[in-house]
């Protein structure tokens, strides 16, 4: 590495969008050389700068008359037939026969899990109802939540890691009450949905729907499900704090 | 075919799409205009999108219909009066950071944005603002990835440029 190679690579570096062991090399080179270093803040502070400026949201005349382009809605055969793929999943008991049928039909319940989270996340952000308690203090969300449910989840502000903790809500996610954490990262905010997981750990799994990107994994007998429009790489990062 | 239906899959993108829009036209009946034509072209071709990538598919129908309807001339200097900033409240209850910004730097830094060449102007965008991925804005604005890191990198270094004293000031604080 020189610095000519760290000024071609700064960007992507500060984007995080090199591969880890790139990254790292590229750390380690910064702690030697002044000049690299000040680049990098510079662009860190440009990159605040750039942030403050306005997001621009359609309008109610607009949102109107682009969603009368076609009548909307509120529930299409197809989440229906896929709330019928989880009823299906959970009712089928263990057992050797059933043993394949039942790894496959998971899978599906997974997928069709994964279409109500998005489908939650949306609603959360396009109705005006994403955050029942506002705090960025976990004393006051964890407790909150278990006067509303059966179960809290684990809840920690990432405030420091640039994940700060926005609230809580109640939702409901595959016919159950969950809970909702509500996180923001710059203009993008991160739902994640927390409930008792009857089943052993499972790796994380990522996917994308519909323009969301999804996370999901199984910890503490907790499931979690991480749903944002955040680029992919920053929401692993998050997916990655989050299960620190 | 995509899952689900055209209200589920690339109505909840609107904000995306029209954000991108106003930063390309910069300003709001046109940005408004840009998007309901998109919509109905994202309508007709809906049946094209895989179900993965809506938002960047909408993006890049955004950007076709913007490119089509303003000749090049107009889009590198296109400004009709101004728009105040008073139409677009900051999300304080969500940003609280942003409300530590002085107003007058946040209108400088959107001059800033504005000034840049289209090309320039939309890559920080859909970074900055979008949050989107390399392999995202690779795929809206139909660039290699490699074209879409050296031509941020070129947007950054004009904004620093053009925003020197600012962007000392932000490092100061």
């Amino acid at each position: 590495m020189n610095c000519h190679e760290i000024g071609r690579l700064l960007d992507a570096y500060v984007d995080n969008e090199l591969e880890p062991a790139e990254s790292a090399e590229i750390s380690r080179y910064l702690e030697t050389c002044g000049t690299c270093t000040s680049r990098l803040a510079q662009r860190e502070s440009l990159g605040r700068l750039v942030r403050s400026a306005p997001y621009y949201t359609a309008s109610d005349r607009l949102r109107a008359a682009v969603a009368t382009s076609r009548a909307p809605s509120r529930f299409s055969p197809t989440l229906l037939a896929r709330a019928a793929v989880v009823t299906l999943a959970v009712s089928l008991g263990s057992g050797a026969v059933v043993r394949t049928m039942r790894s496959r039909h998971a899978a599906e319940a997974t997928t069709s899990i994964a279409e109500d989270v998005v489908a939650s996340h949306v609603r959360a952000l396009m109705g005006d109802h994403l955050v029942d308690v506002r705090s960025s203090d976990q004393h006051t969300v964890k407790p909150w939540f278990l006067g509303n449910l059966d179960y809290s989840p684990p809840v920690e502000d990432l405030t420091p890691v640039g994940f700060p903790l926005v609230g809580g809500r109640l939702d409901y996610v595959a016919g159950r009450a969950v809970a909702a954490l509500i996180y923001q990262r710059h203009q993008h905010v991160i739902n994640v949905f927390v409930w008792p997981a009857a089943d052993a750990p499972t790796p994380i799994d990522s996917r994308s729907i519909r323009g969301f990107h999804v996370w999901h994994w199984t910890r503490d007998g907790m499931s979690f499900w991480a749903v944002s429009d955040l680029n992919d790489p920053e929401l692993a990062g998050f997916a990655q704090a989050l299960q620190k | 075919m995509p899952h689900g239906r055209f209200e589920e899959v690339v109505l909840p993108h609107l904000d995306a799409a029209f954000n991108y829009a106003r930063w390309l036209t910069k300003n709001e009946a046109d940005a408004e205009d840009v998007v309901q034509d998109a919509y109905l072209r994202a309508l007709r071709f809906f049946s094209s999108l895989r179900a993965e990538d809506a938002r960047a598919w909408l993006l890049t129908i955004v950007r076709n219909t913007w490119y089509g309807r303003f000749p090049r001339r107009d889009r590198t200097d296109h400004r009709t009066g101004f728009d105040e900033m008073s139409d677009e409240p900051p999300n304080d209850a969500l940003d609280p950071e942003a409300l530590l910004m002085q107003q007058q730097t946040v209108d400088t830094v959107r001059a800033a944005i504005e000034q840049l060449p289209a090309d320039f102007r939309e890559v920080i965008v859909l970074r900055e603002l979008e949050g989107l991925s390399y392999k995202e804005i690779a795929a809206v604005i139909g660039i290699p990835m490699g074209t879409v890191m050296s031509r941020l990198a070129r947007a950054r270094e004009r904004l620093v440029i053009i925003l020197g004293p600012a962007t000392s000031r932000e490092r100061a604080s």
